[in-house]
């Protein structure tokens, strides 16, 4: 009976929040299976950890999407993803000179809103949010001080609530 | 208020969104408890992100959500036919049906592949075995068929260097040239005999031996040209010579004859050791 309401409990999650974590780790892994994968992996972590998660600290949601958030950028960050990336860059280069599905998962989720920001701030936001970048790290990407790149980073976000609204 | 410059200023959004410093998370989660405005713009944002999301949901493959259940292993296989009804009043009729029973397929596969892989383990060890066993048995048979081949040419070539030795023998005893002298005891009271050729042209001396006792291990055999009267070496009998020896070349010779020496020879004969004798 235990079993049975927590296949239920699990149903009643997946069925409503699945969705929007799959769109948002599409933004990030563009690779269709992998982001499956990723998703799995996200929604065992979730349950696994859902007794130590801490609703006076935030939304459910808003850890979820942390959780998706952080898998997916690890996924993208492991080895075997960069060499899987390195080889379909050739491959698609010789044959068929850029143009790959991938480019499909910028018009979705949160990185169809973030494409409506000025050039500046969407640059910001790509690298650290989707990217996973620390600021300091953008800082030198970019040859920006580190000051700027927080006052900006923090007017971007700004921009990004009122598109949100 | 300054509280309102710190709310607009995006430091929420960051911290929503997981992209504040730790001083800054400290800072904001300190503040929220203070502000209820810093909560209440927390929680808006929250909201705002959560139906951002939500709106623009992409559904994803259907048969993860299965793979995830069987993966949390929310479905006992005993339990299966009890809890299976539940389900239908839970959620719709057509997605369980196909559902459940794929999960309950599913855990039973695992046991039926995982007894199938153990049987398949043990008749793979047997088989293993088996072919070990057959291994070794021709590998010895090998071996022994190895031998049997090397004995085998090692005969032949005795054989083959016995038939040239037979060959070159009865060649040179067709020869006119080739002059055969039979020795035999002086005394006539044993059989011992043994053949003597004596090519003319060239001077070679072959010895024949047809019956003569086996010398001692210190002792030889030697064959003397008796030459105007007196006995010259004429070369001795190689114990491992059976057919056909090649002696001494002896240019001119009324007879020969053998005696038994010490091994090596002697300078002259010891005549109460001869054997045999013939003239030519």
């Amino acid at each position: 009976m235990l079993k049975q309401r927590e296949q239920s409990a699990f149903s009643y999650l997946y069925d409503h929040y699945s969705g929007a974590l799959y769109s948002i780790i599409l933004n990030i892994v563009p690779d269709k299976d992998l982001a499956s994968d990723v998703l799995q992996e996200v929604f065992i972590k979730i349950w696994k950890q859902i007794e130590s998660y801490d609703n006076i600290k935030g939304r459910l949601f808003t850890w979820m999407l942390n959780v998706a958030r952080n898998a997916s950028i690890d996924a993208v960050r492991s080895k075997g993803y960069q060499k899987q990336q390195q080889n379909r860059e050739l491959t698609e280069h010789v044959y068929f000179a850029g143009g790959s599905t991938e480019t499909n998962t910028d018009k979705i989720g949160l990185k169809k809103v973030v494409n409506g920001l000025k050039e500046d701030y969407k640059v910001l936001i790509i690298l650290s949010y989707f990217e996973g970048f620390t600021q300091d790290e953008i800082s030198k990407m970019l040859g920006i001080p580190l000051g700027t790149v927080k006052t900006r980073m923090r007017s971007a976000l700004s921009q990004l609530k009122q598109l949100i609204r | 208020m300054e509280i309102k410059v710190y709310i607009e200023s995006g430091i929420i959004e960051s911290y929503v969104l997981g992209l504040a410093d730790p001083e800054d998370v400290l800072e904001i989660e300190r503040l929220r408890k203070e502000y209820p405005e810093v909560q209440q713009a927390i929680d808006d944002f929250s909201i705002a992100i959560q139906e951002q999301a939500l709106k623009n949901a992409v559904m994803p493959p259907k048969e993860i959500k299965e793979q995830l259940l069987a993966a949390l292993s929310f479905q006992d296989p005993l339990t299966y036919k009890s809890v299976a009804p539940m389900h239908v009043a839970h959620n719709s009729n057509l997605t369980n049906e196909n559902r459940v029973p794929s999960i309950y397929s599913s855990n039973t596969n695992w046991k039926y592949l995982a007894a199938a892989s153990i049987m398949l383990f043990i008749v793979s060890a047997i088989g293993n075995l088996l072919l070990y066993n057959r291994y070794t048995s021709t590998k010895n048979e090998y071996a022994a068929l190895i031998n049997e081949r090397n004995t085998l040419q090692a005969n032949n070539q005795v054989f083959q260097t016995n038939l040239k030795n037979y060959q070159s023998a009865s060649e040179m005893m067709a020869d006119p040239s080739v002059a055969m002298v039979q020795l035999k005891d002086p005394a006539h009271k044993k059989d011992n005999m043994t053949t003597v050729f004596w090519d003319s042209k060239t001077k070679d001396v072959y010895l024949l031996t047809n019956k003569l006792p086996a010398p001692d291990k210190n002792q030889q055999y030697q064959l003397w040209a008796l030459v105007d009267g007196k006995p010259v070496d004429a070369g001795m009998l190689d114990p491992q010579c059976t057919s056909l020896c090649k002696m001494k070349n002896i240019p001119k010779a009324q007879a020969f004859a053998i005696t038994l020496e010490k091994v090596g020879g002697s300078p002259a004969p010891t005549m109460d050791q001869l054997f045999v004798m013939g003239t030519i």
